[in-house]
């Protein structure tokens, strides 16, 4: 399979503290990457590298093999890499269908569009896009709710809809089933292994027994090094990831 | 035309008509009623910064002063053997726009406070620019007595400062009390409230709205919010200048007072105590708050205390303004924080992201 997603020495240096460093990584079209390791290991540095809400301090980022190093995130986002977030981002005051909508709007306008005067009603694509986004996440019975008054888990799956409104070749999920109760955890599962089959996937999670269900494979961070690679089974089996999270401040055991 | 539309004309146009009289018997008179629509212009701008795209700009003045400067120099400097009203406005509608997009261009990255102070900064710098200009804009005198020439409508001329006919209204004065000024002002004003109605509800309004509600999820489903917010500061930057030229032909003078700080100030007394984020609030605000000043400052010096009262009060009883407010009774909904957008450092809500002036 193609490289879709590569990052050439990477580094991020806040002062003389180095959140990420010399990571080499490399995901292939189609796969489904987990990105684990213990508290403060760099992952959520990592991605903010690679969606464009942080600018790298050294080192390269290729989608499709063109250098993205230092594009801002909207132009990530056009070329088709979508984030979900830690805490669900979504437009609190508008309805769950506006939010998927806004995305869609997007993804068909670009960047900016100066168009005063008309509504974006008359884009039927909209609605559709939209309309498809709910229904992989399954959300299409709450369309008309306000998105601030969805439950958490609600909250987060829209979050996941909103990014994938916006038609992504790769989805970053940042700890996408943090706080949810284990039916929660387990429709969301299903829901990560439904769109893993249309797109890549690169998804940050706590969850242990989830990462070693669900995963192609896993990249191990720690100290904000790559320390290890490989599948489940190989992960699992490693040695110095045991040790790392024994050693470090370990929320979930391998 | 949809109904709604429809409607929407009919009673504006109903109340723009009716406003000079109205007026009448409570102490207003026809000049203060057109003077009141030429900087409400200039309010339902600022709107569109400080209400739809969540910019507190605090040096609105000095795209008002320039435009009242531009359009009178225009007049009575550039082409002084052959003055043309419509060159005037369009020349300083031009240069103030072109302007606003220069300056603009350089902080619409900047948040909440930052964005103010810079403005303000900006505001002063050209304040000062003006007032010792001298050659150009005769320094503090300012440009005086100078008429509006004409405005060629087709073959046809007409000049606004004639008055309409003598007809006695009883209590609500003589329509002879107008000038052609008001009916002119009176339209272009019908078309900006069209202008910002269509704005407000198109596709880039709607964006721009998303971006106020959330900056950072805007970003990440793909919009540039930079470049949002420097378009309505631009359109707001054109009504402004255009405002400010219409108040400078029709006073036949400017000083650089119409670049002070107080100026600015009252852009931003007039949108929030109207309403923002409504379309009829800034006009309502300004149309209230220069009709008290009219008619307390007669009667004592402590308009500017009052005014600040006022300013205060309706922050504190009625959170988005008089119209704000009422629509919110309507709906049912709760209070919410009418600088909202303003007070904010930064567009993160997710932890992860620096916080800070700009990135």
């Amino acid at each position: 399979m193609a490289t879709i997603l590569e990052t050439k020495d990477l580094g991020k240096r806040f002062g003389a503290f180095a959140a990420n460093s010399e990571i080499d990584f490399s995901v292939a079209e189609g796969e489904l990457r987990a990105v684990i390791g213990p508290n403060g290991a760099g992952k959520t540095t990592f991605f903010n590298l690679l969606s464009g809400i942080a600018d790298p301090t050294d080192g390269e980022i290729f989608f499709r093999g063109e250098k993205i190093t230092h594009l801002a995130g909207p132009r990530r986002v056009a070329r088709g890499i979508a984030k979900a977030f830690q805490t669900a981002n979504v437009y609190p005051d508008e309805t769950v269908f506006q939010n998927a909508r806004l995305a869609a709007l997007a993804h068909t306008q670009g960047l900016f569009k100066l168009e005063l005067f008309r509504t974006s009603h008359r884009n039927g694509d909209v609605d559709t896009i939209a309309r498809e986004a709910l229904e992989l996440v399954d959300l299409q019975a709450m369309s008309e709710l306000r998105a601030g008054d969805l439950s958490h888990g609600d909250k987060k799956r829209l979050d996941i809809a909103v990014a994938l409104a916006t038609k992504p070749q790769i989805l970053l999920l940042d700890e996408p089933v943090a706080g949810m109760s284990i039916e929660e955890v387990a429709k969301t599962e299903h829901l990560i292994r439904g769109l893993a089959k249309k797109m890549t996937v690169l998804i940050i999670e706590h969850d242990m027994n989830m990462i070693m269900g669900i995963s192609d494979s896993i990249t191990v961070l720690h100290q904000g090094k790559i320390l290890a690679e490989g599948t489940p089974a190989e992960i699992r089996a490693s040695k110095s990831v045991q040790d790392a999270y024994l050693g470090g401040h370990s929320e979930g055991h391998v | 035309m949809k109904s709604h539309d429809l409607r929407f004309y009919a009673l504006t146009l109903l109340g723009l008509i009716v406003f000079p009289f109205a007026i009448h018997p409570i102490g207003g008179y026809p000049g203060l009623a057109t003077q009141i629509l030429i900087v409400a212009i200039a309010a339902v701008g600022f709107n569109l910064v400080l209400g739809y795209a969540g910019l507190l700009s605090y040096g609105q003045a000095a795209f008002y002063g320039i435009g009242s400067y531009v359009a009178l120099l225009t007049v009575s400097k550039f082409f002084p053997s052959n003055p043309n009203f419509w060159l005037a406005i369009l020349l300083a509608v031009a240069f103030v726009t072109a302007m606003a997009y220069v300056i603009g261009a350089f902080i619409v990255r900047l948040y909440g406070i930052y964005f103010g102070l810079v403005t303000l900064a900006i505001a002063q710098m050209l304040y000062f620019v003006v007032f010792q200009w001298r050659s150009l804009t005769q320094g503090a005198d300012g440009l005086q007595g100078i008429s509006a020439p004409s405005v060629p409508f087709g073959f046809a001329s007409l000049d606004l400062g004639s008055s309409l006919p003598q007809v006695d209204l009883g209590p609500f004065g003589n329509l002879g009390d107008v000038h052609y000024w008001y009916p002119f002002v009176a339209l272009v004003m019908l078309l900006v409230l069209a202008f910002m109605r269509t704005l407000t509800r198109s596709q880039f309004g709607e964006v721009l709205g998303a971006i106020r509600e959330n900056e950072e999820r805007s970003m990440f489903v793909g919009f540039d919010p930079a470049r949002y917010k420097l378009a309505a500061f631009t359109i707001a930057g054109m009504l402004t200048g255009l405002s400010g030229a219409l108040r400078g032909l029709y006073e036949g003078s400017t000083s650089p007072d119409s670049l002070t700080v107080d100026t600015s100030g009252s852009f931003v007394i007039f949108a929030v105590v109207g309403g923002l984020k409504t379309l009829f609030g800034p006009l309502l605000g300004t149309g209230l708050i220069m009709y008290l000043e009219n008619v307390i400052s007669a009667k004592t010096d402590a308009w500017r205390l009052i005014e600040g009262l006022i300013f205060v009060g309706v922050i504190v009883f009625l959170p988005g303004g008089i119209l704000g407010s009422l629509r919110r009774k309507r709906k049912g909904g709760g209070p919410r924080d009418v600088l909202a957008g303003a007070v904010r450092t930064g567009p993160a809500t997710d932890a992860s992201v620096p916080r800070g002036v700009t990135r």
